[in-house]
This record gives C-alpha cells, sequence and structure tokens, in this order.
C-alpha cells in the first residue's frame, strides 16, 4: 500500500493503520530495534511501541517520507529501553558502535545546549553531503541503523576488513572536518 | 558529551539521509518487485555492452602488442559489469565512469610488494621501511600543508590476473586531462600519467556549494610480469612521479591466478581500500 494512503487510515483512525504499516515497514523497524537491542523479544516490544506511538502521532503530523518517521521513532525508543536496560543485557556489538563514535565525540560540545547540539548536527548532515553515495550510505547504515560490519560487508560484496578499514577513514575524515568548523577542540 | 549522546543526536539527521540508507539496505534492494524488473532489463544491457567490449578492445588492442595499458573515455550512459561470483547478484555493476582502463590478459601474475623509496618531507613520519601492498597518507590529510587535502597519497598493486576474468579492468569517476603514455626501462613499465577532476553537485539543502575535487594519477603496469601499481592523490603531479620513479618493488616468488582473490574487480577510484 503507498505511504499516503497509510497516512489517510491513520486519519481516518482506522486500525487497519497499523495492520499495513506494520506489514510494509515491520521487517525495517524491528531491525532497526534489534541491531541496538540485540533482543528479539525487546525488539517485538520495542515495534509495538512504534506503532502506538505513531497512532498517538498522526494525527496531527502528516509524515512524508514515511519509512524514515517510522524508523527514527524506533530508534529512539530502542536507545531509551538500551539505556534502561542493566549492563548485564547490553550488547557488545552495539557497545562496539558506541565505541566507535567515541573516536569523534566532539569535546567542545555541549550537547545539553540545543544551539550547539543542532550546530553539531548541521556540521555532520553538511559532512554527509560531501561524501559521495557509497560512503554516505555506509556511514549512515553503521552509525544510524548500527548495521554490523558482517551485514555491511555482505551488502556490498565486500570483505569485512575492508568495511572496517572504510568506517576507520570516514571517522577520521569526520574528526577533521568537525576540527575544522571548530567543534573538535 | 558523550558518545551515546552522539549517537541520539544522529536521530534528528536529515530525513533524506535516512531514506537513502533504507533504500540502498539489502533487505529493501531485493524484495520490490519493480526494482526486479529494472534490473532485468539492465542486465541485458550490460551483457551487450560487455561484449562489445571484449570485441572492441580485448582483442584487437592486445593484437598489436605496443603499449600494455589501453584506456578509453566511457559513454555517458554505458554500465560496467564486473563479475564477482558466479550466481544471480553475483556482479556488480558501475555506471558514469570518465575513464576505463584494461591491461592484458593474463592468466597469472608474480606477486610483488613495494615500499617507498622517497616522499615528500611532510610525509616524513610515513613508515617507509615495511614492505606493503597498499600506502595511504591519509592520516596526514587536514593537517600541515595537506589542510585542504582528503587524501595526499594513495599507492596500492594489483595483480593484472585478478580481473581478468571479469573485464580487466580500472574504473576512474575523475575526467582526465591530457593522458601521457610512457617507458621507463629501468623500472620494466609502461607508464600512464594524467590529472584528474571529479566535479560534484551543489547540495542547497546543506549549503554545499559545487565543487571540483582534482587528484593526480600515475599507473605502472609490468605487462610480463602480470602486475600494475596505482599511485593517486592530491600532492603535485611532479611530487607523485618523483614517488613512483622511486618505488621499491620486489617479487615475492608467489604465482597469483584468478582463483587466488576472493573478489576479482578493482577500482583506484571505487572507495575500496
Amino acid at each position: 500500500m503507498e505511504d499516503s494512503r497509510i497516512i489517510d487510515l491513520f486519519l481516518e483512525r482506522s486500525e487497519q493503520a497499523i495492520g499495513e504499516l506494520g506489514k510494509k515497514y515491520g521487517a525495517l523497524v524491528t531491525k532497526t530495534a534489534v541491531n541496538i537491542l540485540h533482543d528479539p523479544q525487546d525488539a517485538e516490544e520495542c515495534a509495538n511501541d512504534t506503532w502506538l506511538a505513531v497512532w498517538n502521532s498522526i494525527p496531527p503530523h502528516r509524515p512524508d517520507p514515511l519509512a524514515a518517521y517510522v524508523c527514527r521513532i524506533a530508534r529512539n525508543l530502542a536507545i531509551s529501553r538500551y539505556r534502561a536496560n542493566t549492563a548485564a543485557k547490553r550488547d557488545a556489538g552495539f557497545e562496539l558502535v558506541l565505541d566507535e563514535l567515541a573516536e569523534v565525540v566532539p569535546s567542545g560540545v555541549d550537547l545539553e545546549k540545543e544551539l550547539e547540539a543542532r550546530e553539531l548536527l548541521a556540521a555532520v548532515e553538511r559532512f554527509l553531503a560531501m561524501l559521495d553515495r557509497d560512503d554516505r550510505v555506509l556511514f549512515v547504515r553503521r552509525y544510524w541503523f548500527a548495521d554490523s560490519v558482517k551485514e555491511l560487508a555482505a551488502a556490498s560484496h565486500s570483505r569485512e576488513s575492508r568495511i572496517s578499514a572504510r568506517l576507520f577513514r570516514l571517522r577520521g575524515k569526520l574528526r577533521n572536518y568537525l576540527k575544522k568548523e571548530g567543534l573538535l577542540v | 558529551m558523550n558518545r551515546d549522546g552522539f549517537f541520539r543526536l544522529l536521530s534528528d539527521l536529515d530525513d533524506r539521509l535516512i531514506e537513502e540508507a533504507i533504500r540502498c539496505a539489502p533487505e529493501e534492494a531485493s524484495g520490490a518487485p519493480e526494482r526486479i524488473v529494472k534490473m532485468k532489463k539492465k542486465r541485458i544491457i550490460t551483457l551487450v555492452l560487455a561484449a562489445a567490449l571484449i570485441l572492441a578492445l580485448g582483442v584487437t588492442a592486445w593484437a598489436t602488442g605496443f603499449f600494455s595499458m589501453l584506456t578509453r573515455r566511457p559513454d555517458p550512459d554505458e554500465t560496467f559489469r564486473i563479475t564477482w561470483y558466479d550466481g544471480p547478484g553475483g556482479y556488480v555493476e558501475w555506471t558514469d565512469a570518465k575513464l576505463a582502463v584494461t591491461f592484458p590478459e593474463t592468466a597469472v601474475s608474480k606477486e610483488i610488494q613495494f615500499r617507498p623509496g622517497w616522499l615528500p618531507e611532510e610525509m616524513a613520519s610515513m613508515d617507509r621501511d615495511n614492505w606493503r601492498w597498499r600506502f595511504t597518507a591519509e592520516m596526514l590529510a587536514g593537517q600541515g600543508v595537506y589542510q585542504d587535502m582528503s587524501q595526499p597519497l594513495q599507492i596500492q598493486a594489483y595483480a593484472m590476473s585478478q580481473f581478468n576474468n571479469g573485464g580487466a579492468l580500472l574504473l576512474l569517476y575523475y575526467r582526465p586531462d591530457a593522458i601521457s603514455e610512457d617507458h621507463w626501462d629501468e623500472q620494466g613499465v609502461d607508464v600512464l600519467c594524467f590529472h584528474g577532476v571529479n566535479h560534484l553537485d551543489a547540495e542547497p539543502a546543506f549549503n554545499v556549494p559545487e565543487r571540483d575535487l582534482q587528484q593526480n594519477f600515475v599507473v605502472l603496469a609490468n605487462e610480463e610480469a602480470g602486475w600494475v601499481v596505482t599511485l593517486s592523490g592530491e600532492i603535485s603531479l611532479e611530487d607523485m612521479m618523483k614517488v613512483a620513479r622511486n618505488l621499491e618493488i620486489r617479487e615475492t616468488g608467489k604465482m597469483l591466478s584468478y582463483g587466488d582473490f576472493e573478489d576479482h574487480y578493482a577500482f583506484f577510484d571505487g572507495g575500496i581500500g
């Protein structure tokens, strides 16, 4: 079903909307959650929370594109759930993604200050816009969707070592870019 | 700010970046019927192109036996299909290449390693003692005299036998200026040398202007031994030629055939390294 029709169903408050949304984006949302939580049951609950959140937000919202909107909600819910989990339940795979990001965490930015956070986000978007498409997608798949290096290697018919090397170089480039922008001391 | 906060902040990335990554996800790429139809059409076109390429270049060019590298500027809509492995989906397709370089069909190549005998003084901190297949000065980018560069110098070794069965190509996305051909007796290599420009459109939504990326390229090919060494980067062509002329190259004694490689294509501008 077309996204616009699914949104119409939400606007009409038809319960069919959730079924259609799940049919179209269920796998994507569950994958987004499972990459962070690494627990099928937690991911399933996170997906259900996502449908509810979408139900509660449309209307008034009429998101376009719908896929990014739904994935963003799932990602945020998964992050909150991950933070609430005990250390024992946290997965080494996602910890690795966070550790990689730690290499480029700007020391000069206070995320609590909305303006500084917005400036940092805009700088990251400018950086991504300057990359070629393959590198941009690789970065977003790894640091937004938290895909594993193994999955990324399989998707691009490449070796894991090569993907790791490309990610390493991308982090280095981002670090240099943020430095130039005055966001990294 | 901590790493968790940074990861969380990325949730607010622009929708278009997320959508693009969703479209390119493996599960999406194979699932939609509409896309499968397009792929089928494309497959026929590329098969025809591959056949034409073999006829036009593969046979006639090598029969002449002169210069060991053949360069060609592909048509804008030409698609290159490079075999990855046998079976559905076992290939990659590249479009919009600005230059294709083909090499003699070599069944086996002598494996080589190299080390730089000379580097610009700004690269003094780089290790030049170890023998290697790949060298990159990328970690120096954005610093000192390389402040405005993203890749000062990269050197890579390939075997011609590595990609012969898939088309024997190096593809370049930089549009080359005049290409010069040479032969260096002391190293026994044919040499290609040129400057290239990669034009990138503006991204107004992100306040990124239209821009040109520029790199110099030197390609060394030893037809008899079956190896290729590429140098690319933003240092001056003069310096790059000096690096190339002073490369120490040694054979490891191992012979490499097509089956020795996990992947059978190589691009010096494909982001693969």
